[in-house]
């Protein structure tokens, strides 16, 4: 078997909000291009988990290093890190002060100094890539919630990541609206970027995913490749819980 | 998504008008009209000594709003430091915003004036009106601070997230992403105010600072007619605070622009 380095290794994380212990010892490997998709019961601890990798949530102890770079040291700059990191979130948070395109263009233009010309540009095709182009001029209260989310995706292309964090895309969505912004999420997997993916989605997980994670109660009960965690899910709470939503 | 609707209010500004209140009587209507045709009135029965009156306060009418603007202008810069401090992590910036805001609500209004005015001028000789703009910047400063904090912390958390997560630091998105949005919550408070700060430039005609009010106040010790002047006087301030609050709110129409569909 050929080693190859993985881009994200999270190691022995422990994250604690007082009392509480959201991520409880938790280790976990992406690869390059590989597609990592998390689940489990609400307040489980997938999204707090997705949050330390970009360091929304500071952790406690372990490590997490991003691209070879150790997130939680202060030596290191988390704002280049989060350069390469993008992030979608549940309820879009689009810059409801900007238009479409300005949504875009905001960071490369104020954090890799583009030119705005270019910046436009390289924006006009990423809206062309979530069928948003018809869009650019609108302003976020305007969109549907299904577009905002396919805005809030290219937005988040638009800083060009290695890696692309999904929390929960599709949670806050219209059921009808759900697919369109799948169908985005799934053209980018085909395009092999690295994505971590926490959704309750099990179609999307079986159909794209490399490899399914499970979590209940802050720690990884199970690691296995979708066929073998949806047909022979070896623990018994994983069982259960499947039983519970399919 | 559900917008989340602030309002906040601080102070006795002026009721500023509701740009939905369609109807043909709206209060504002009727003080603004009622105004001009009392002064109209008064001037055309009674030109003397009416006419001599409201030739000698335009003047003052100057040095008001020269007051205002400068105060107002110091107050949003001390504001917005007060108010950044207020809500900073770093425990002695917030420690001084709060301190600042502590004392200066603490103390009434014309106490500073008189404080900062012959205090200050025990140190260092400034001009009149120089001493009553400090003075002024200085306390509404603090309420500013209130108003920007209220305003930062009004904007949803997930803009925050977004934006760090584009790789922003924390100042950037305060300059680029919260603020612009914070603005709009935090107009209809700062303009309330402006018009507070406008009518209370009045106090600073007992510093020698030649306001309408002074104005007023020189004609009338002059001439003895007290009642006269002062209705004047009350009408004038009382136009400028209809119109201005008039002008504010069709500005608070146009910046939320963004958030008509």
């Amino acid at each position: 078997m050929n080693v190859v380095n993985p881009i994200i290794t999270i190691r022995n994380v422990v994250k604690s909000f007082g009392a509480f212990l959201a991520l409880d010892d938790v280790s976990l490997t992406v690869e390059p291009g590989q597609k990592v998709v998390v689940i489990g019961p609400s307040g489980s601890g997938k999204s707090t988990l997705l949050r330390t990798i970009n360091q929304l949530e500071e952790i406690s102890s372990g490590s997490i290093v991003v691209d070879g770079q150790e997130v939680s040291d202060p030596k290191n700059d988390i704002n280049r890190i989060r350069e390469e990191v993008g992030m979608v979130f549940q309820s879009f948070n689009l810059f409801r002060h900007k238009t479409v395109l300005e949504n875009l263009t905001l960071a490369p233009i104020k954090l890799k100094k583009e030119p705005v010309k270019e910046a436009e540009k390289r924006a006009m095709e990423l809206l062309d890539k979530v069928g948003m182009v018809d869009k650019a001029t609108s302003f976020p209260v305007q969109l549907s919630v299904g577009q905002q989310q396919r805005v809030a995706i290219a937005r988040a292309l638009a800083m060009t990541p290695k890696i692309m964090l999904f929390d929960e895309p599709t949670s806050a969505l219209d059921p009808e609206m759900i697919g369109e912004v799948l169908e985005v999420m799934v053209t980018l997997a085909r395009e092999g970027m690295t994505m971590v993916v926490v959704t309750h989605e099990m179609g999307f997980a079986r159909e794209v995913g490399d490899k399914v994670v499970f979590m209940d109660e802050g720690k990884i009960i199970e690691i296995a490749s979708p066929d073998q965690f949806f047909d022979h899910p070896e623990n018994d709470r994983t069982r259960k819980f499947l039983e519970q939503i399919l | 998504m559900r917008e989340k609707k602030v309002v906040i209010e601080v102070g006795d500004g002026a009721a500023i008008p509701d740009p939905d209140d369609k109807g043909l009587f709206t209060a504002w209507r009727i003080s603004f009209f009622g105004t001009i045709a009392i002064i109209v009135y008064l001037l055309v029965t009674k030109p003397d000594p009416y006419l001599d009156i409201i030739k000698f306060l335009p003047d003052g009418i100057v040095v008001t709003f020269k007051v205002t603007f400068a105060s107002i202008g110091l107050a949003l810069i001390l504001g917005l430091i007060a108010g950044l401090g207020r809500i900073s992590k770093n425990r002695w910036f917030n420690l001084a915003a709060s301190t600042y805001i502590e004392v200066v609500r603490g103390i009434p209004l014309l106490v500073q004036l008189f404080y900062i005015y012959f205090a200050l001028g025990h140190l260092i000789r400034v001009p009149d009106m120089v001493a009553a703009i400090i003075a002024m910047g200085f306390c509404y400063g603090a309420y500013m601070g209130e108003v920007f904090r209220a305003g930062i912390n009004s904007i949803d958390d997930g803009q925050t997230e977004a934006s760090l997560s584009l790789g922003f630091n924390r100042s950037q998105t305060m300059r680029y992403v919260i603020l612009p949005q914070a603005w709009r919550t935090i107009l209809p408070p700062v303009g309330n105010e402006f018009i507070a700060l406008l009518k209370d430039t009045s106090l600073v005609s007992i510093l020698a600072v030649s306001d309408i009010l002074r104005r007023g106040r020189e004609f009338a010790s002059e001439s003895f007619l007290y009642f006269e002047t002062y209705t004047m006087v009350a009408l004038i301030y009382l136009l400028i605070t209809l119109v201005l609050s008039k002008l504010l709110s069709n500005m608070e129409n146009r910046l939320s622009h963004y958030e008509r569909r």
